[in-house]
């Protein structure tokens, strides 16, 4: 357990936290088709990071409120943060949008968004 | 009822037969619909009616919109233009007058009562009544499956509708179905729909997989994408728990093992999903180290949930007690801070390696934030430490992994010294290359980055401490970059800046006059009374409240002064710690007049405060002093003419003046007994008042003298504050101090080097033999000095003086040991140190003492060891010269007790003037001993090298600029002048004179036979036999006094050589040390060969 720490990265558009070879090999199972993580140690660096606090073991997305707050609700189970430090590059957020994704900053900056709308 | 009948064939005809197409409708639609369910099983019903729906047909459609109305049949009734329009139909001609008439009865009847009113009116809506009576549970038994089924489901039922109770709806039936309705082209109607649903089929089936899969992934990744949009556009504050989501439970846990937790609850919450019972927890989180380290949060909806998750899995005690966390609080829990901005420009520290603790400078961030760059003070080794790298290789190894390179340990890293290439260079060419850029001072060295010296570095985010930072001045400076003009690039602003960031709120102590301006209690004032964190309490000193105490957060909370108010400036402004008036003040900000500047500054009035102490004194306090000797560079030394708090202004030696920050310069300790020569030759000490020779004949009095340089300082003078400077070279001494006599060449005596070479030469006697000094521990009497009369016992000694504690006082003081006199402790009666140690057992005294006859020119001839043999070796001859004869007188006819007496006069100079040589004493010891074996011209260098630095200047360059480098050993005089004549003359002249060396030989007075003896007796005890012959040798250069003498005019640079044909030259008596001497000058150093003695003697 306690070597799994440095290695472990959160996707800063989903916040779930995986080791980076399961990014490497499987991809964000969230935002696999917007981000393109797998096989891609570019992408893995530019939309996952090292930087993140407050984990969440998330077992029942559905029913959660924790995931509800978190507006992870429609991602699978699995480990989450609460906080993820770092910025997507523009082009990333702007595909987002384009898929008609609304991107939420992990990183503390959305709450002032959110209150402000 | 036969009419009827007829008419009911009809009817049923049409009826069945619109039936049977419409059942067949629904047989085919129905299926489909199923295959589309079949397919799209995670599909909603509802979305499936609507991909269903394109699909259909255009009288599926209609239909559709019949449907519709038959939900609403008043309202079709109520529509006469669908009456006009079904009037148009053959069939319902007659129903169409019915209709009518129901249509004027159905405005005042129900629905129902309307059935009942068609049925009597005519036969056929009888029939159609049975029909309908039979169809209406179908009817509503497809009602209720009406959600399920697709619109042909409805067409049916519309049909029968149409004719069985709603009549408005029927006709709308036949008015919107009407061109394919009529009965003659119904079966080509048919037909026509049959094809278009094969047609249909074919065209669903031959969407092949791809396609359909596509299809289905849109489908899907829009469901998440929706969610996602959806869910975004809720403010966070809509998505408030309430009562209905599941609680949650903090539940103690093993600190920073929170982490750890998270990750077995989520694999123990993975395995258990197949189990039997598995964890029903929604979730489990932490919130790492803050206020809720030590806590793991579960949500669930029952608290036994958390139990059975939490149980079996270490480090978390849910034993203890459960917190349940308020619905209310639950957000906070999730709070998450925006880590503060990095800017370039900031400061971090580094957690890890060997820079830990280092303050750094923000270069540039990486746009994600996660990687830094950082400008750094390295912490470079240049391989020095690879030297003693020990032979095994698994030491190597071990060291390898470590990306710090071999200093690893925290403890023992390499100090912040800026990158240096030359040194790099030395041992680790291959790893270095210089960039090509535009400055030419960037480097990249073993993989990393130097530019202007500092390391430039990429970090990761995680490995920074961004926050609390409190960077600290020193460590700023050693950050800021030099310009290549040499001045710092500091930006005091932005320092400021980020110092005040780190002054704390606690700038209120009790005492203070504030003022409330924010908040409830606003326009209180009062007095501090007591701090608490962030809340002060005040006592209220005017108005209504008066007397009460009052609680107020510090924001709102500012300093109160009055015009006039004496204040300090304190916290984190760059004007901290100056004293000044408060001019003005606006709201809270105050301008105030410094007292040591005159300057008005603006500050917060929360950083000031009253001054206690009345005046400017301590404020803006400078480590270094106006008037103090301050080094600039390893070359260049400077009087500080202005010091404040951030900055130093300097004269320097070359007379331009910088200004520096107060860690750029060192302080240099100033010597007293600083000596140099003026213009004229004369000597010049502190105090002295000069004069500009030449230039503006500026005149003052000196402050420092430091390496040829006079720093001067004249009351009058406005300039530099009154300071000045100039070569020692070029003054002229006005005054001395004291009125010491300073015009040259007035007392020759008095600038004959050997005649000035006095008590410190004791001093600078050469390290004292091994062993414990006779004298310590001895009680002693004091002869001299304050402390005169006084008895002591000795605690400790050096060469010449010895550490005494004295009987009447709690008093130690140091005093030289020619200064006492030892008490016997059994008779009480007194010896003077120096006949003491003489006739003092101890080897060390006994050599001392016995070598005096014999041996005590050897002795300073190699290395001068002893104190004795150095002094008359070299002096010996100058009391001849100086006609010493008193002196002499005294000892000629006292036998052996002449080479005493002969040097008492020696004991008593230096006595007096002991303090003028004690600083030079070592120096001039290590001189003495290089140049002794040319025999009395010793003393001449000994004078010379009174200062070190002139010692050195004085030999080196005694050719070229012999004058100045004297000048600054003060000695000139004695070296150029001719006084050292004498000092030859007396031993050449008077060859069977004082010499003592050469009276063994040429006068057999006492004083030879009492060496010998001595000398033997030196044999028995100490093997001193080397040194037997010694003596003789030691008359060699004495009675070859020329080729010495020509090597001091020449200041030749090889003096061996010069020396050797010095000891070649002499007469038979000095043949016979020629070896020995010669012996002597292979061991060039004479420190070590002194100690050489003194080995070979005890090992003899």
């Amino acid at each position: 357990m306690a070597g799994r720490g440095s290695r472990q990265r959160a996707c800063m558009v989903c916040s779930i936290v995986l080791n980076a070879s399961e990014f490497y090999k499987t991809g964000c199972p969230n935002c696999e088709s917007v981000l393109g993580l797998r096989n891609s140690q570019d992408a893995i660096q530019e939309c996952t990071s090292q930087v993140f606090e407050g984990l969440v073991m998330l077992g029942d997305p559905k029913s959660s409120w924790v995931a509800k707050w978190q507006r992870l609700s429609d991602y699978v189970p699995g480990i989450y943060a609460v906080k993820v430090v770092g910025q997507l590059p523009q082009e990333i957020i702007d595909t987002l949008e384009d898929n008609g994704m609304k991107y939420i900053p992990r990183d503390g900056t959305s709450i002032e968004d959110d209150v402000a709308a | 009822m036969a009419a009827s009948g007829q008419s009911w064939l009809n009817q049923d005809f049409t009826g069945d037969d619109e039936e049977s197409d419409n059942d067949f409708n629904p047989g085919l639609e129905v299926p489909s619909d199923a295959e589309a369910d079949d397919d799209e099983v995670a599909k909603p019903q509802a979305s499936a009616r609507r991909a269903g729906s394109p699909s259909d047909d255009e009288s599926a459609a209609d239909l559709k919109t019949n449907g519709k109305r038959s939900a609403s049949p008043v309202k079709g009734g109520k529509s006469p233009p669908a009456d006009d329009d079904e009037g148009e139909e053959d069939e319902g001609q007659g129903e169409d007058d019915e209709n009518g008439d129901h249509n004027d009865e159905g405005d005042e009847d129900e629905g129902e009562d309307l059935n009942g009113d068609e049925d009597e009116d005519e036969d056929e809506e009888d029939e159609e009544d049975e029909d309908a009576v039979t169809s209406r549970p179908r009817k509503r038994r497809r009602r209720g499956l009406n959600q399920f089924f697709e619109e042909e489901a409805e067409v049916d039922e519309d049909d029968d509708d149409l004719e069985a109770e709603e009549d408005d709806l029927g006709p709308e039936f036949i008015q919107d179905t009407h061109p394919d309705d009529d009965l003659p082209p119904e079966a080509d109607q048919d037909d026509r729909r049959h094809r278009e649903l094969d047609r249909q089929r074919q065209l669903q089936q031959s969407l092949d997989a791809e396609q359909e899969a596509a299809k289905f992934r849109e489908r899907y990744g829009r469901r998440t994408t929706t969610a996602l949009s959806n869910s975004s556009f809720v403010p966070q504050n809509l998505l408030m728990p309430d009562v209905n989501d599941p609680s949650i439970w903090g539940v103690r846990c093993k600190a920073g093992k929170e982490r750890d937790i998270v990750h077995k609850l989520m694999k123990k919450f993975i395995e258990s999903q197949g189990s039997r019972n598995p964890m029903r927890i929604c979730s489990a989180f932490e919130r790492g180290d803050g206020p809720m380290a030590g806590y793991i949060f579960v949500e669930a909806r029952r608290k036994v949930d958390v139990d059975d998750a939490l149980t079996n899995v270490a480090d978390v005690y849910p034993r203890s007690k459960m917190n349940l966390v308020p619905v209310k609080e639950m957000p906070d829990l999730l709070r998450v801070t925006k880590n503060k901005e990095l800017e370039v420009g900031g400061y971090v520290r580094i957690k890890r390696g060997i820079y830990q603790g280092d303050l750094g400078m923000i270069e540039s961030v990486e746009t994600n934030g996660l990687e830094v760059t950082v400008r750094l003070v390295p912490r470079l080794t240049y391989g020095m430490d690879e030297d003693h790298a020990r032979p095994g290789s698994g030491d190597v190894k071990r060291k390898r992994p470590n990306a710090f390179g071999p200093v690893n340990s925290f403890a023992n890293r390499p100090p912040q010294r800026l990158f240096n290439e030359n040194e790099a260079r030395k041992r680790h060419d291959r790893f270095l290359q210089q960039n090509r850029g535009l400055t030419g001072r960037s480097w990249s060295y073993k993989g990393d980055l130097y530019e202007d010296g500092f390391l430039i570095k990429d970090f990761k985010l995680q490995h920074l401490i961004t926050d609390s930072v409190n960077p600290r001045l020193d460590e700023i400076t050693k950050l800021t970059k030099t310009a290549a003009d040499g001045s710092e690039l500091l930006d005091l602003e932005s320092l400021a800046h980020s110092l005040r960031n780190t002054a704390a709120e606690g700038n209120y102590v009790p005492g203070d006059e504030v003022e409330v301006y924010e908040g409830e209690q606003r326009g209180i004032v009062g007095r501090t009374e007591a701090v608490t964190g962030n809340i002060v309490s005040i006592m209220v000193t005017e108005g209504e409240l008066t007397g009460q105490l009052v609680e107020v957060p510090v924001k709102g909370l500012r300093k109160r002064f009055k015009e006039g108010d004496n204040v300090k400036i304190i916290g984190g402004s760059k004007y901290r710690d100056e004293v000044g008036m408060v001019l003005r003040i606006k709201d809270d900000k105050v301008t105030v007049l410094t007292n040591n500047s005159n300057e008005e500054i603006t500050v917060f009035s929360k950083d000031l405060r009253e001054a206690t102490d009345a005046g400017g004194s301590g404020a803006g306090a400078s480590k270094f002093d106006v008037q103090e000797l301050v080094q600039i560079d390893p070359t260049t030394a400077g009087c500080v003419i202005r010091a404040d708090r951030e900055s130093v202004r300097i004269l320097d030696q070359n007379g331009s003046v910088t200004t520096r920050i107060p860690s750029q310069v060192q302080k240099i300790e100033a010597r007293r007994n600083a000596v140099a020569t003026d213009k004229n030759g004369s000597e010049i000490r502190l105090g002295d008042v000069v004069r500009e020779s030449g230039g503006e004949n500026k005149s003052g009095t000196i402050l420092h003298i430091h390496r040829g340089f006079v720093f001067a300082h004249n009351k009058l003078g406005i300039e530099n504050s009154g300071i000045w400077v100039a070569r020692c070279t070029n003054v002229i001494t006005t005054a001395a101090k004291g009125g010491r006599i300073t015009a040259p060449s007035t007392d020759l005596s008095k600038m004959n080097p050997a005649l000035q070479m006095k008590g410190p030469d004791m001093s600078m006697a050469p390290p004292q033999r091994p062993g414990r000094d006779p004298l310590q521990g001895r009680f002693v009497h004091i002869n001299k000095g304050t402390y005169k009369g006084h008895r002591a016992i000795v605690k400790d000694t050096t060469a010449g003086e010895a550490r005494l504690e004295l009987q009447t006082k709690n008093k130690t003081l140091n005093i030289s040991k020619f200064d006492l006199s030892i008490v016997d402790n059994n008779t009480q009666s007194k010896t003077r140190y120096e006949d003491w140690i003489r006739t003092r057992g101890g080897p060390s005294a006994m050599r001392a003492g016995q070598g005096v006859p014999g041996s005590r020119i050897p002795d300073s001839g190699f290395g001068g060891r002893t104190p004795m043999g150095v002094m008359d070796g070299g002096r010996t001859p100058a009391w001849g010269g100086a006609s010493r004869t008193p002196a002499w007188s005294g000892p000629g006819s006292s036998g052996s007790s002449g080479l005493e007496s002969g040097r008492t006069p020696s004991w008593k100079g230096p006595s007096g003037s002991q303090t003028t040589y004690g600083g030079g004493g070592m120096t001039s010891y290590g001189g003495t001993g290089n140049y002794s074996t040319t025999g009395s011209r010793t003393p001449v260098w000994n004078a010379g090298a009174k200062t070190p630095y002139g010692a050195d200047h004085g030999f080196n360059s005694a050719g070229n600029s012999g004058f100045d480098s004297f000048a600054a050993g003060s000695r000139t005089p004695a070296y150029t002048s001719s006084s050292r004549t004498p000092a030859w003359g007396g031993p050449g002249n008077a060859a069977s004179a004082p010499t003592p060396a050469a009276r063994p030989y040429d006068a057999p007075t006492p004083g030879i036979s009492a060496p010998t003896p001595s000398a033997s007796g030196r044999y028995d005890d100490d093997a001193y036999t080397p040194y037997m012959g010694a003596p003789t040798p030691g008359a060699g250069p004495q009675d070859a006094p020329t080729p010495a003498a020509s090597f001091a005019k020449n200041a030749n640079k090889e003096p061996l050589k010069y020396n050797r044909l010095g000891f070649d030259a002499p007469t038979p008596a000095a043949s016979a040390p020629t070896p020995y001497a010669s012996g002597a000058f292979d061991a060039p150093t004479p420190a070590a060969g002194g100690p050489r003695y003194a080995d070979d003697d005890e090992e003899d």
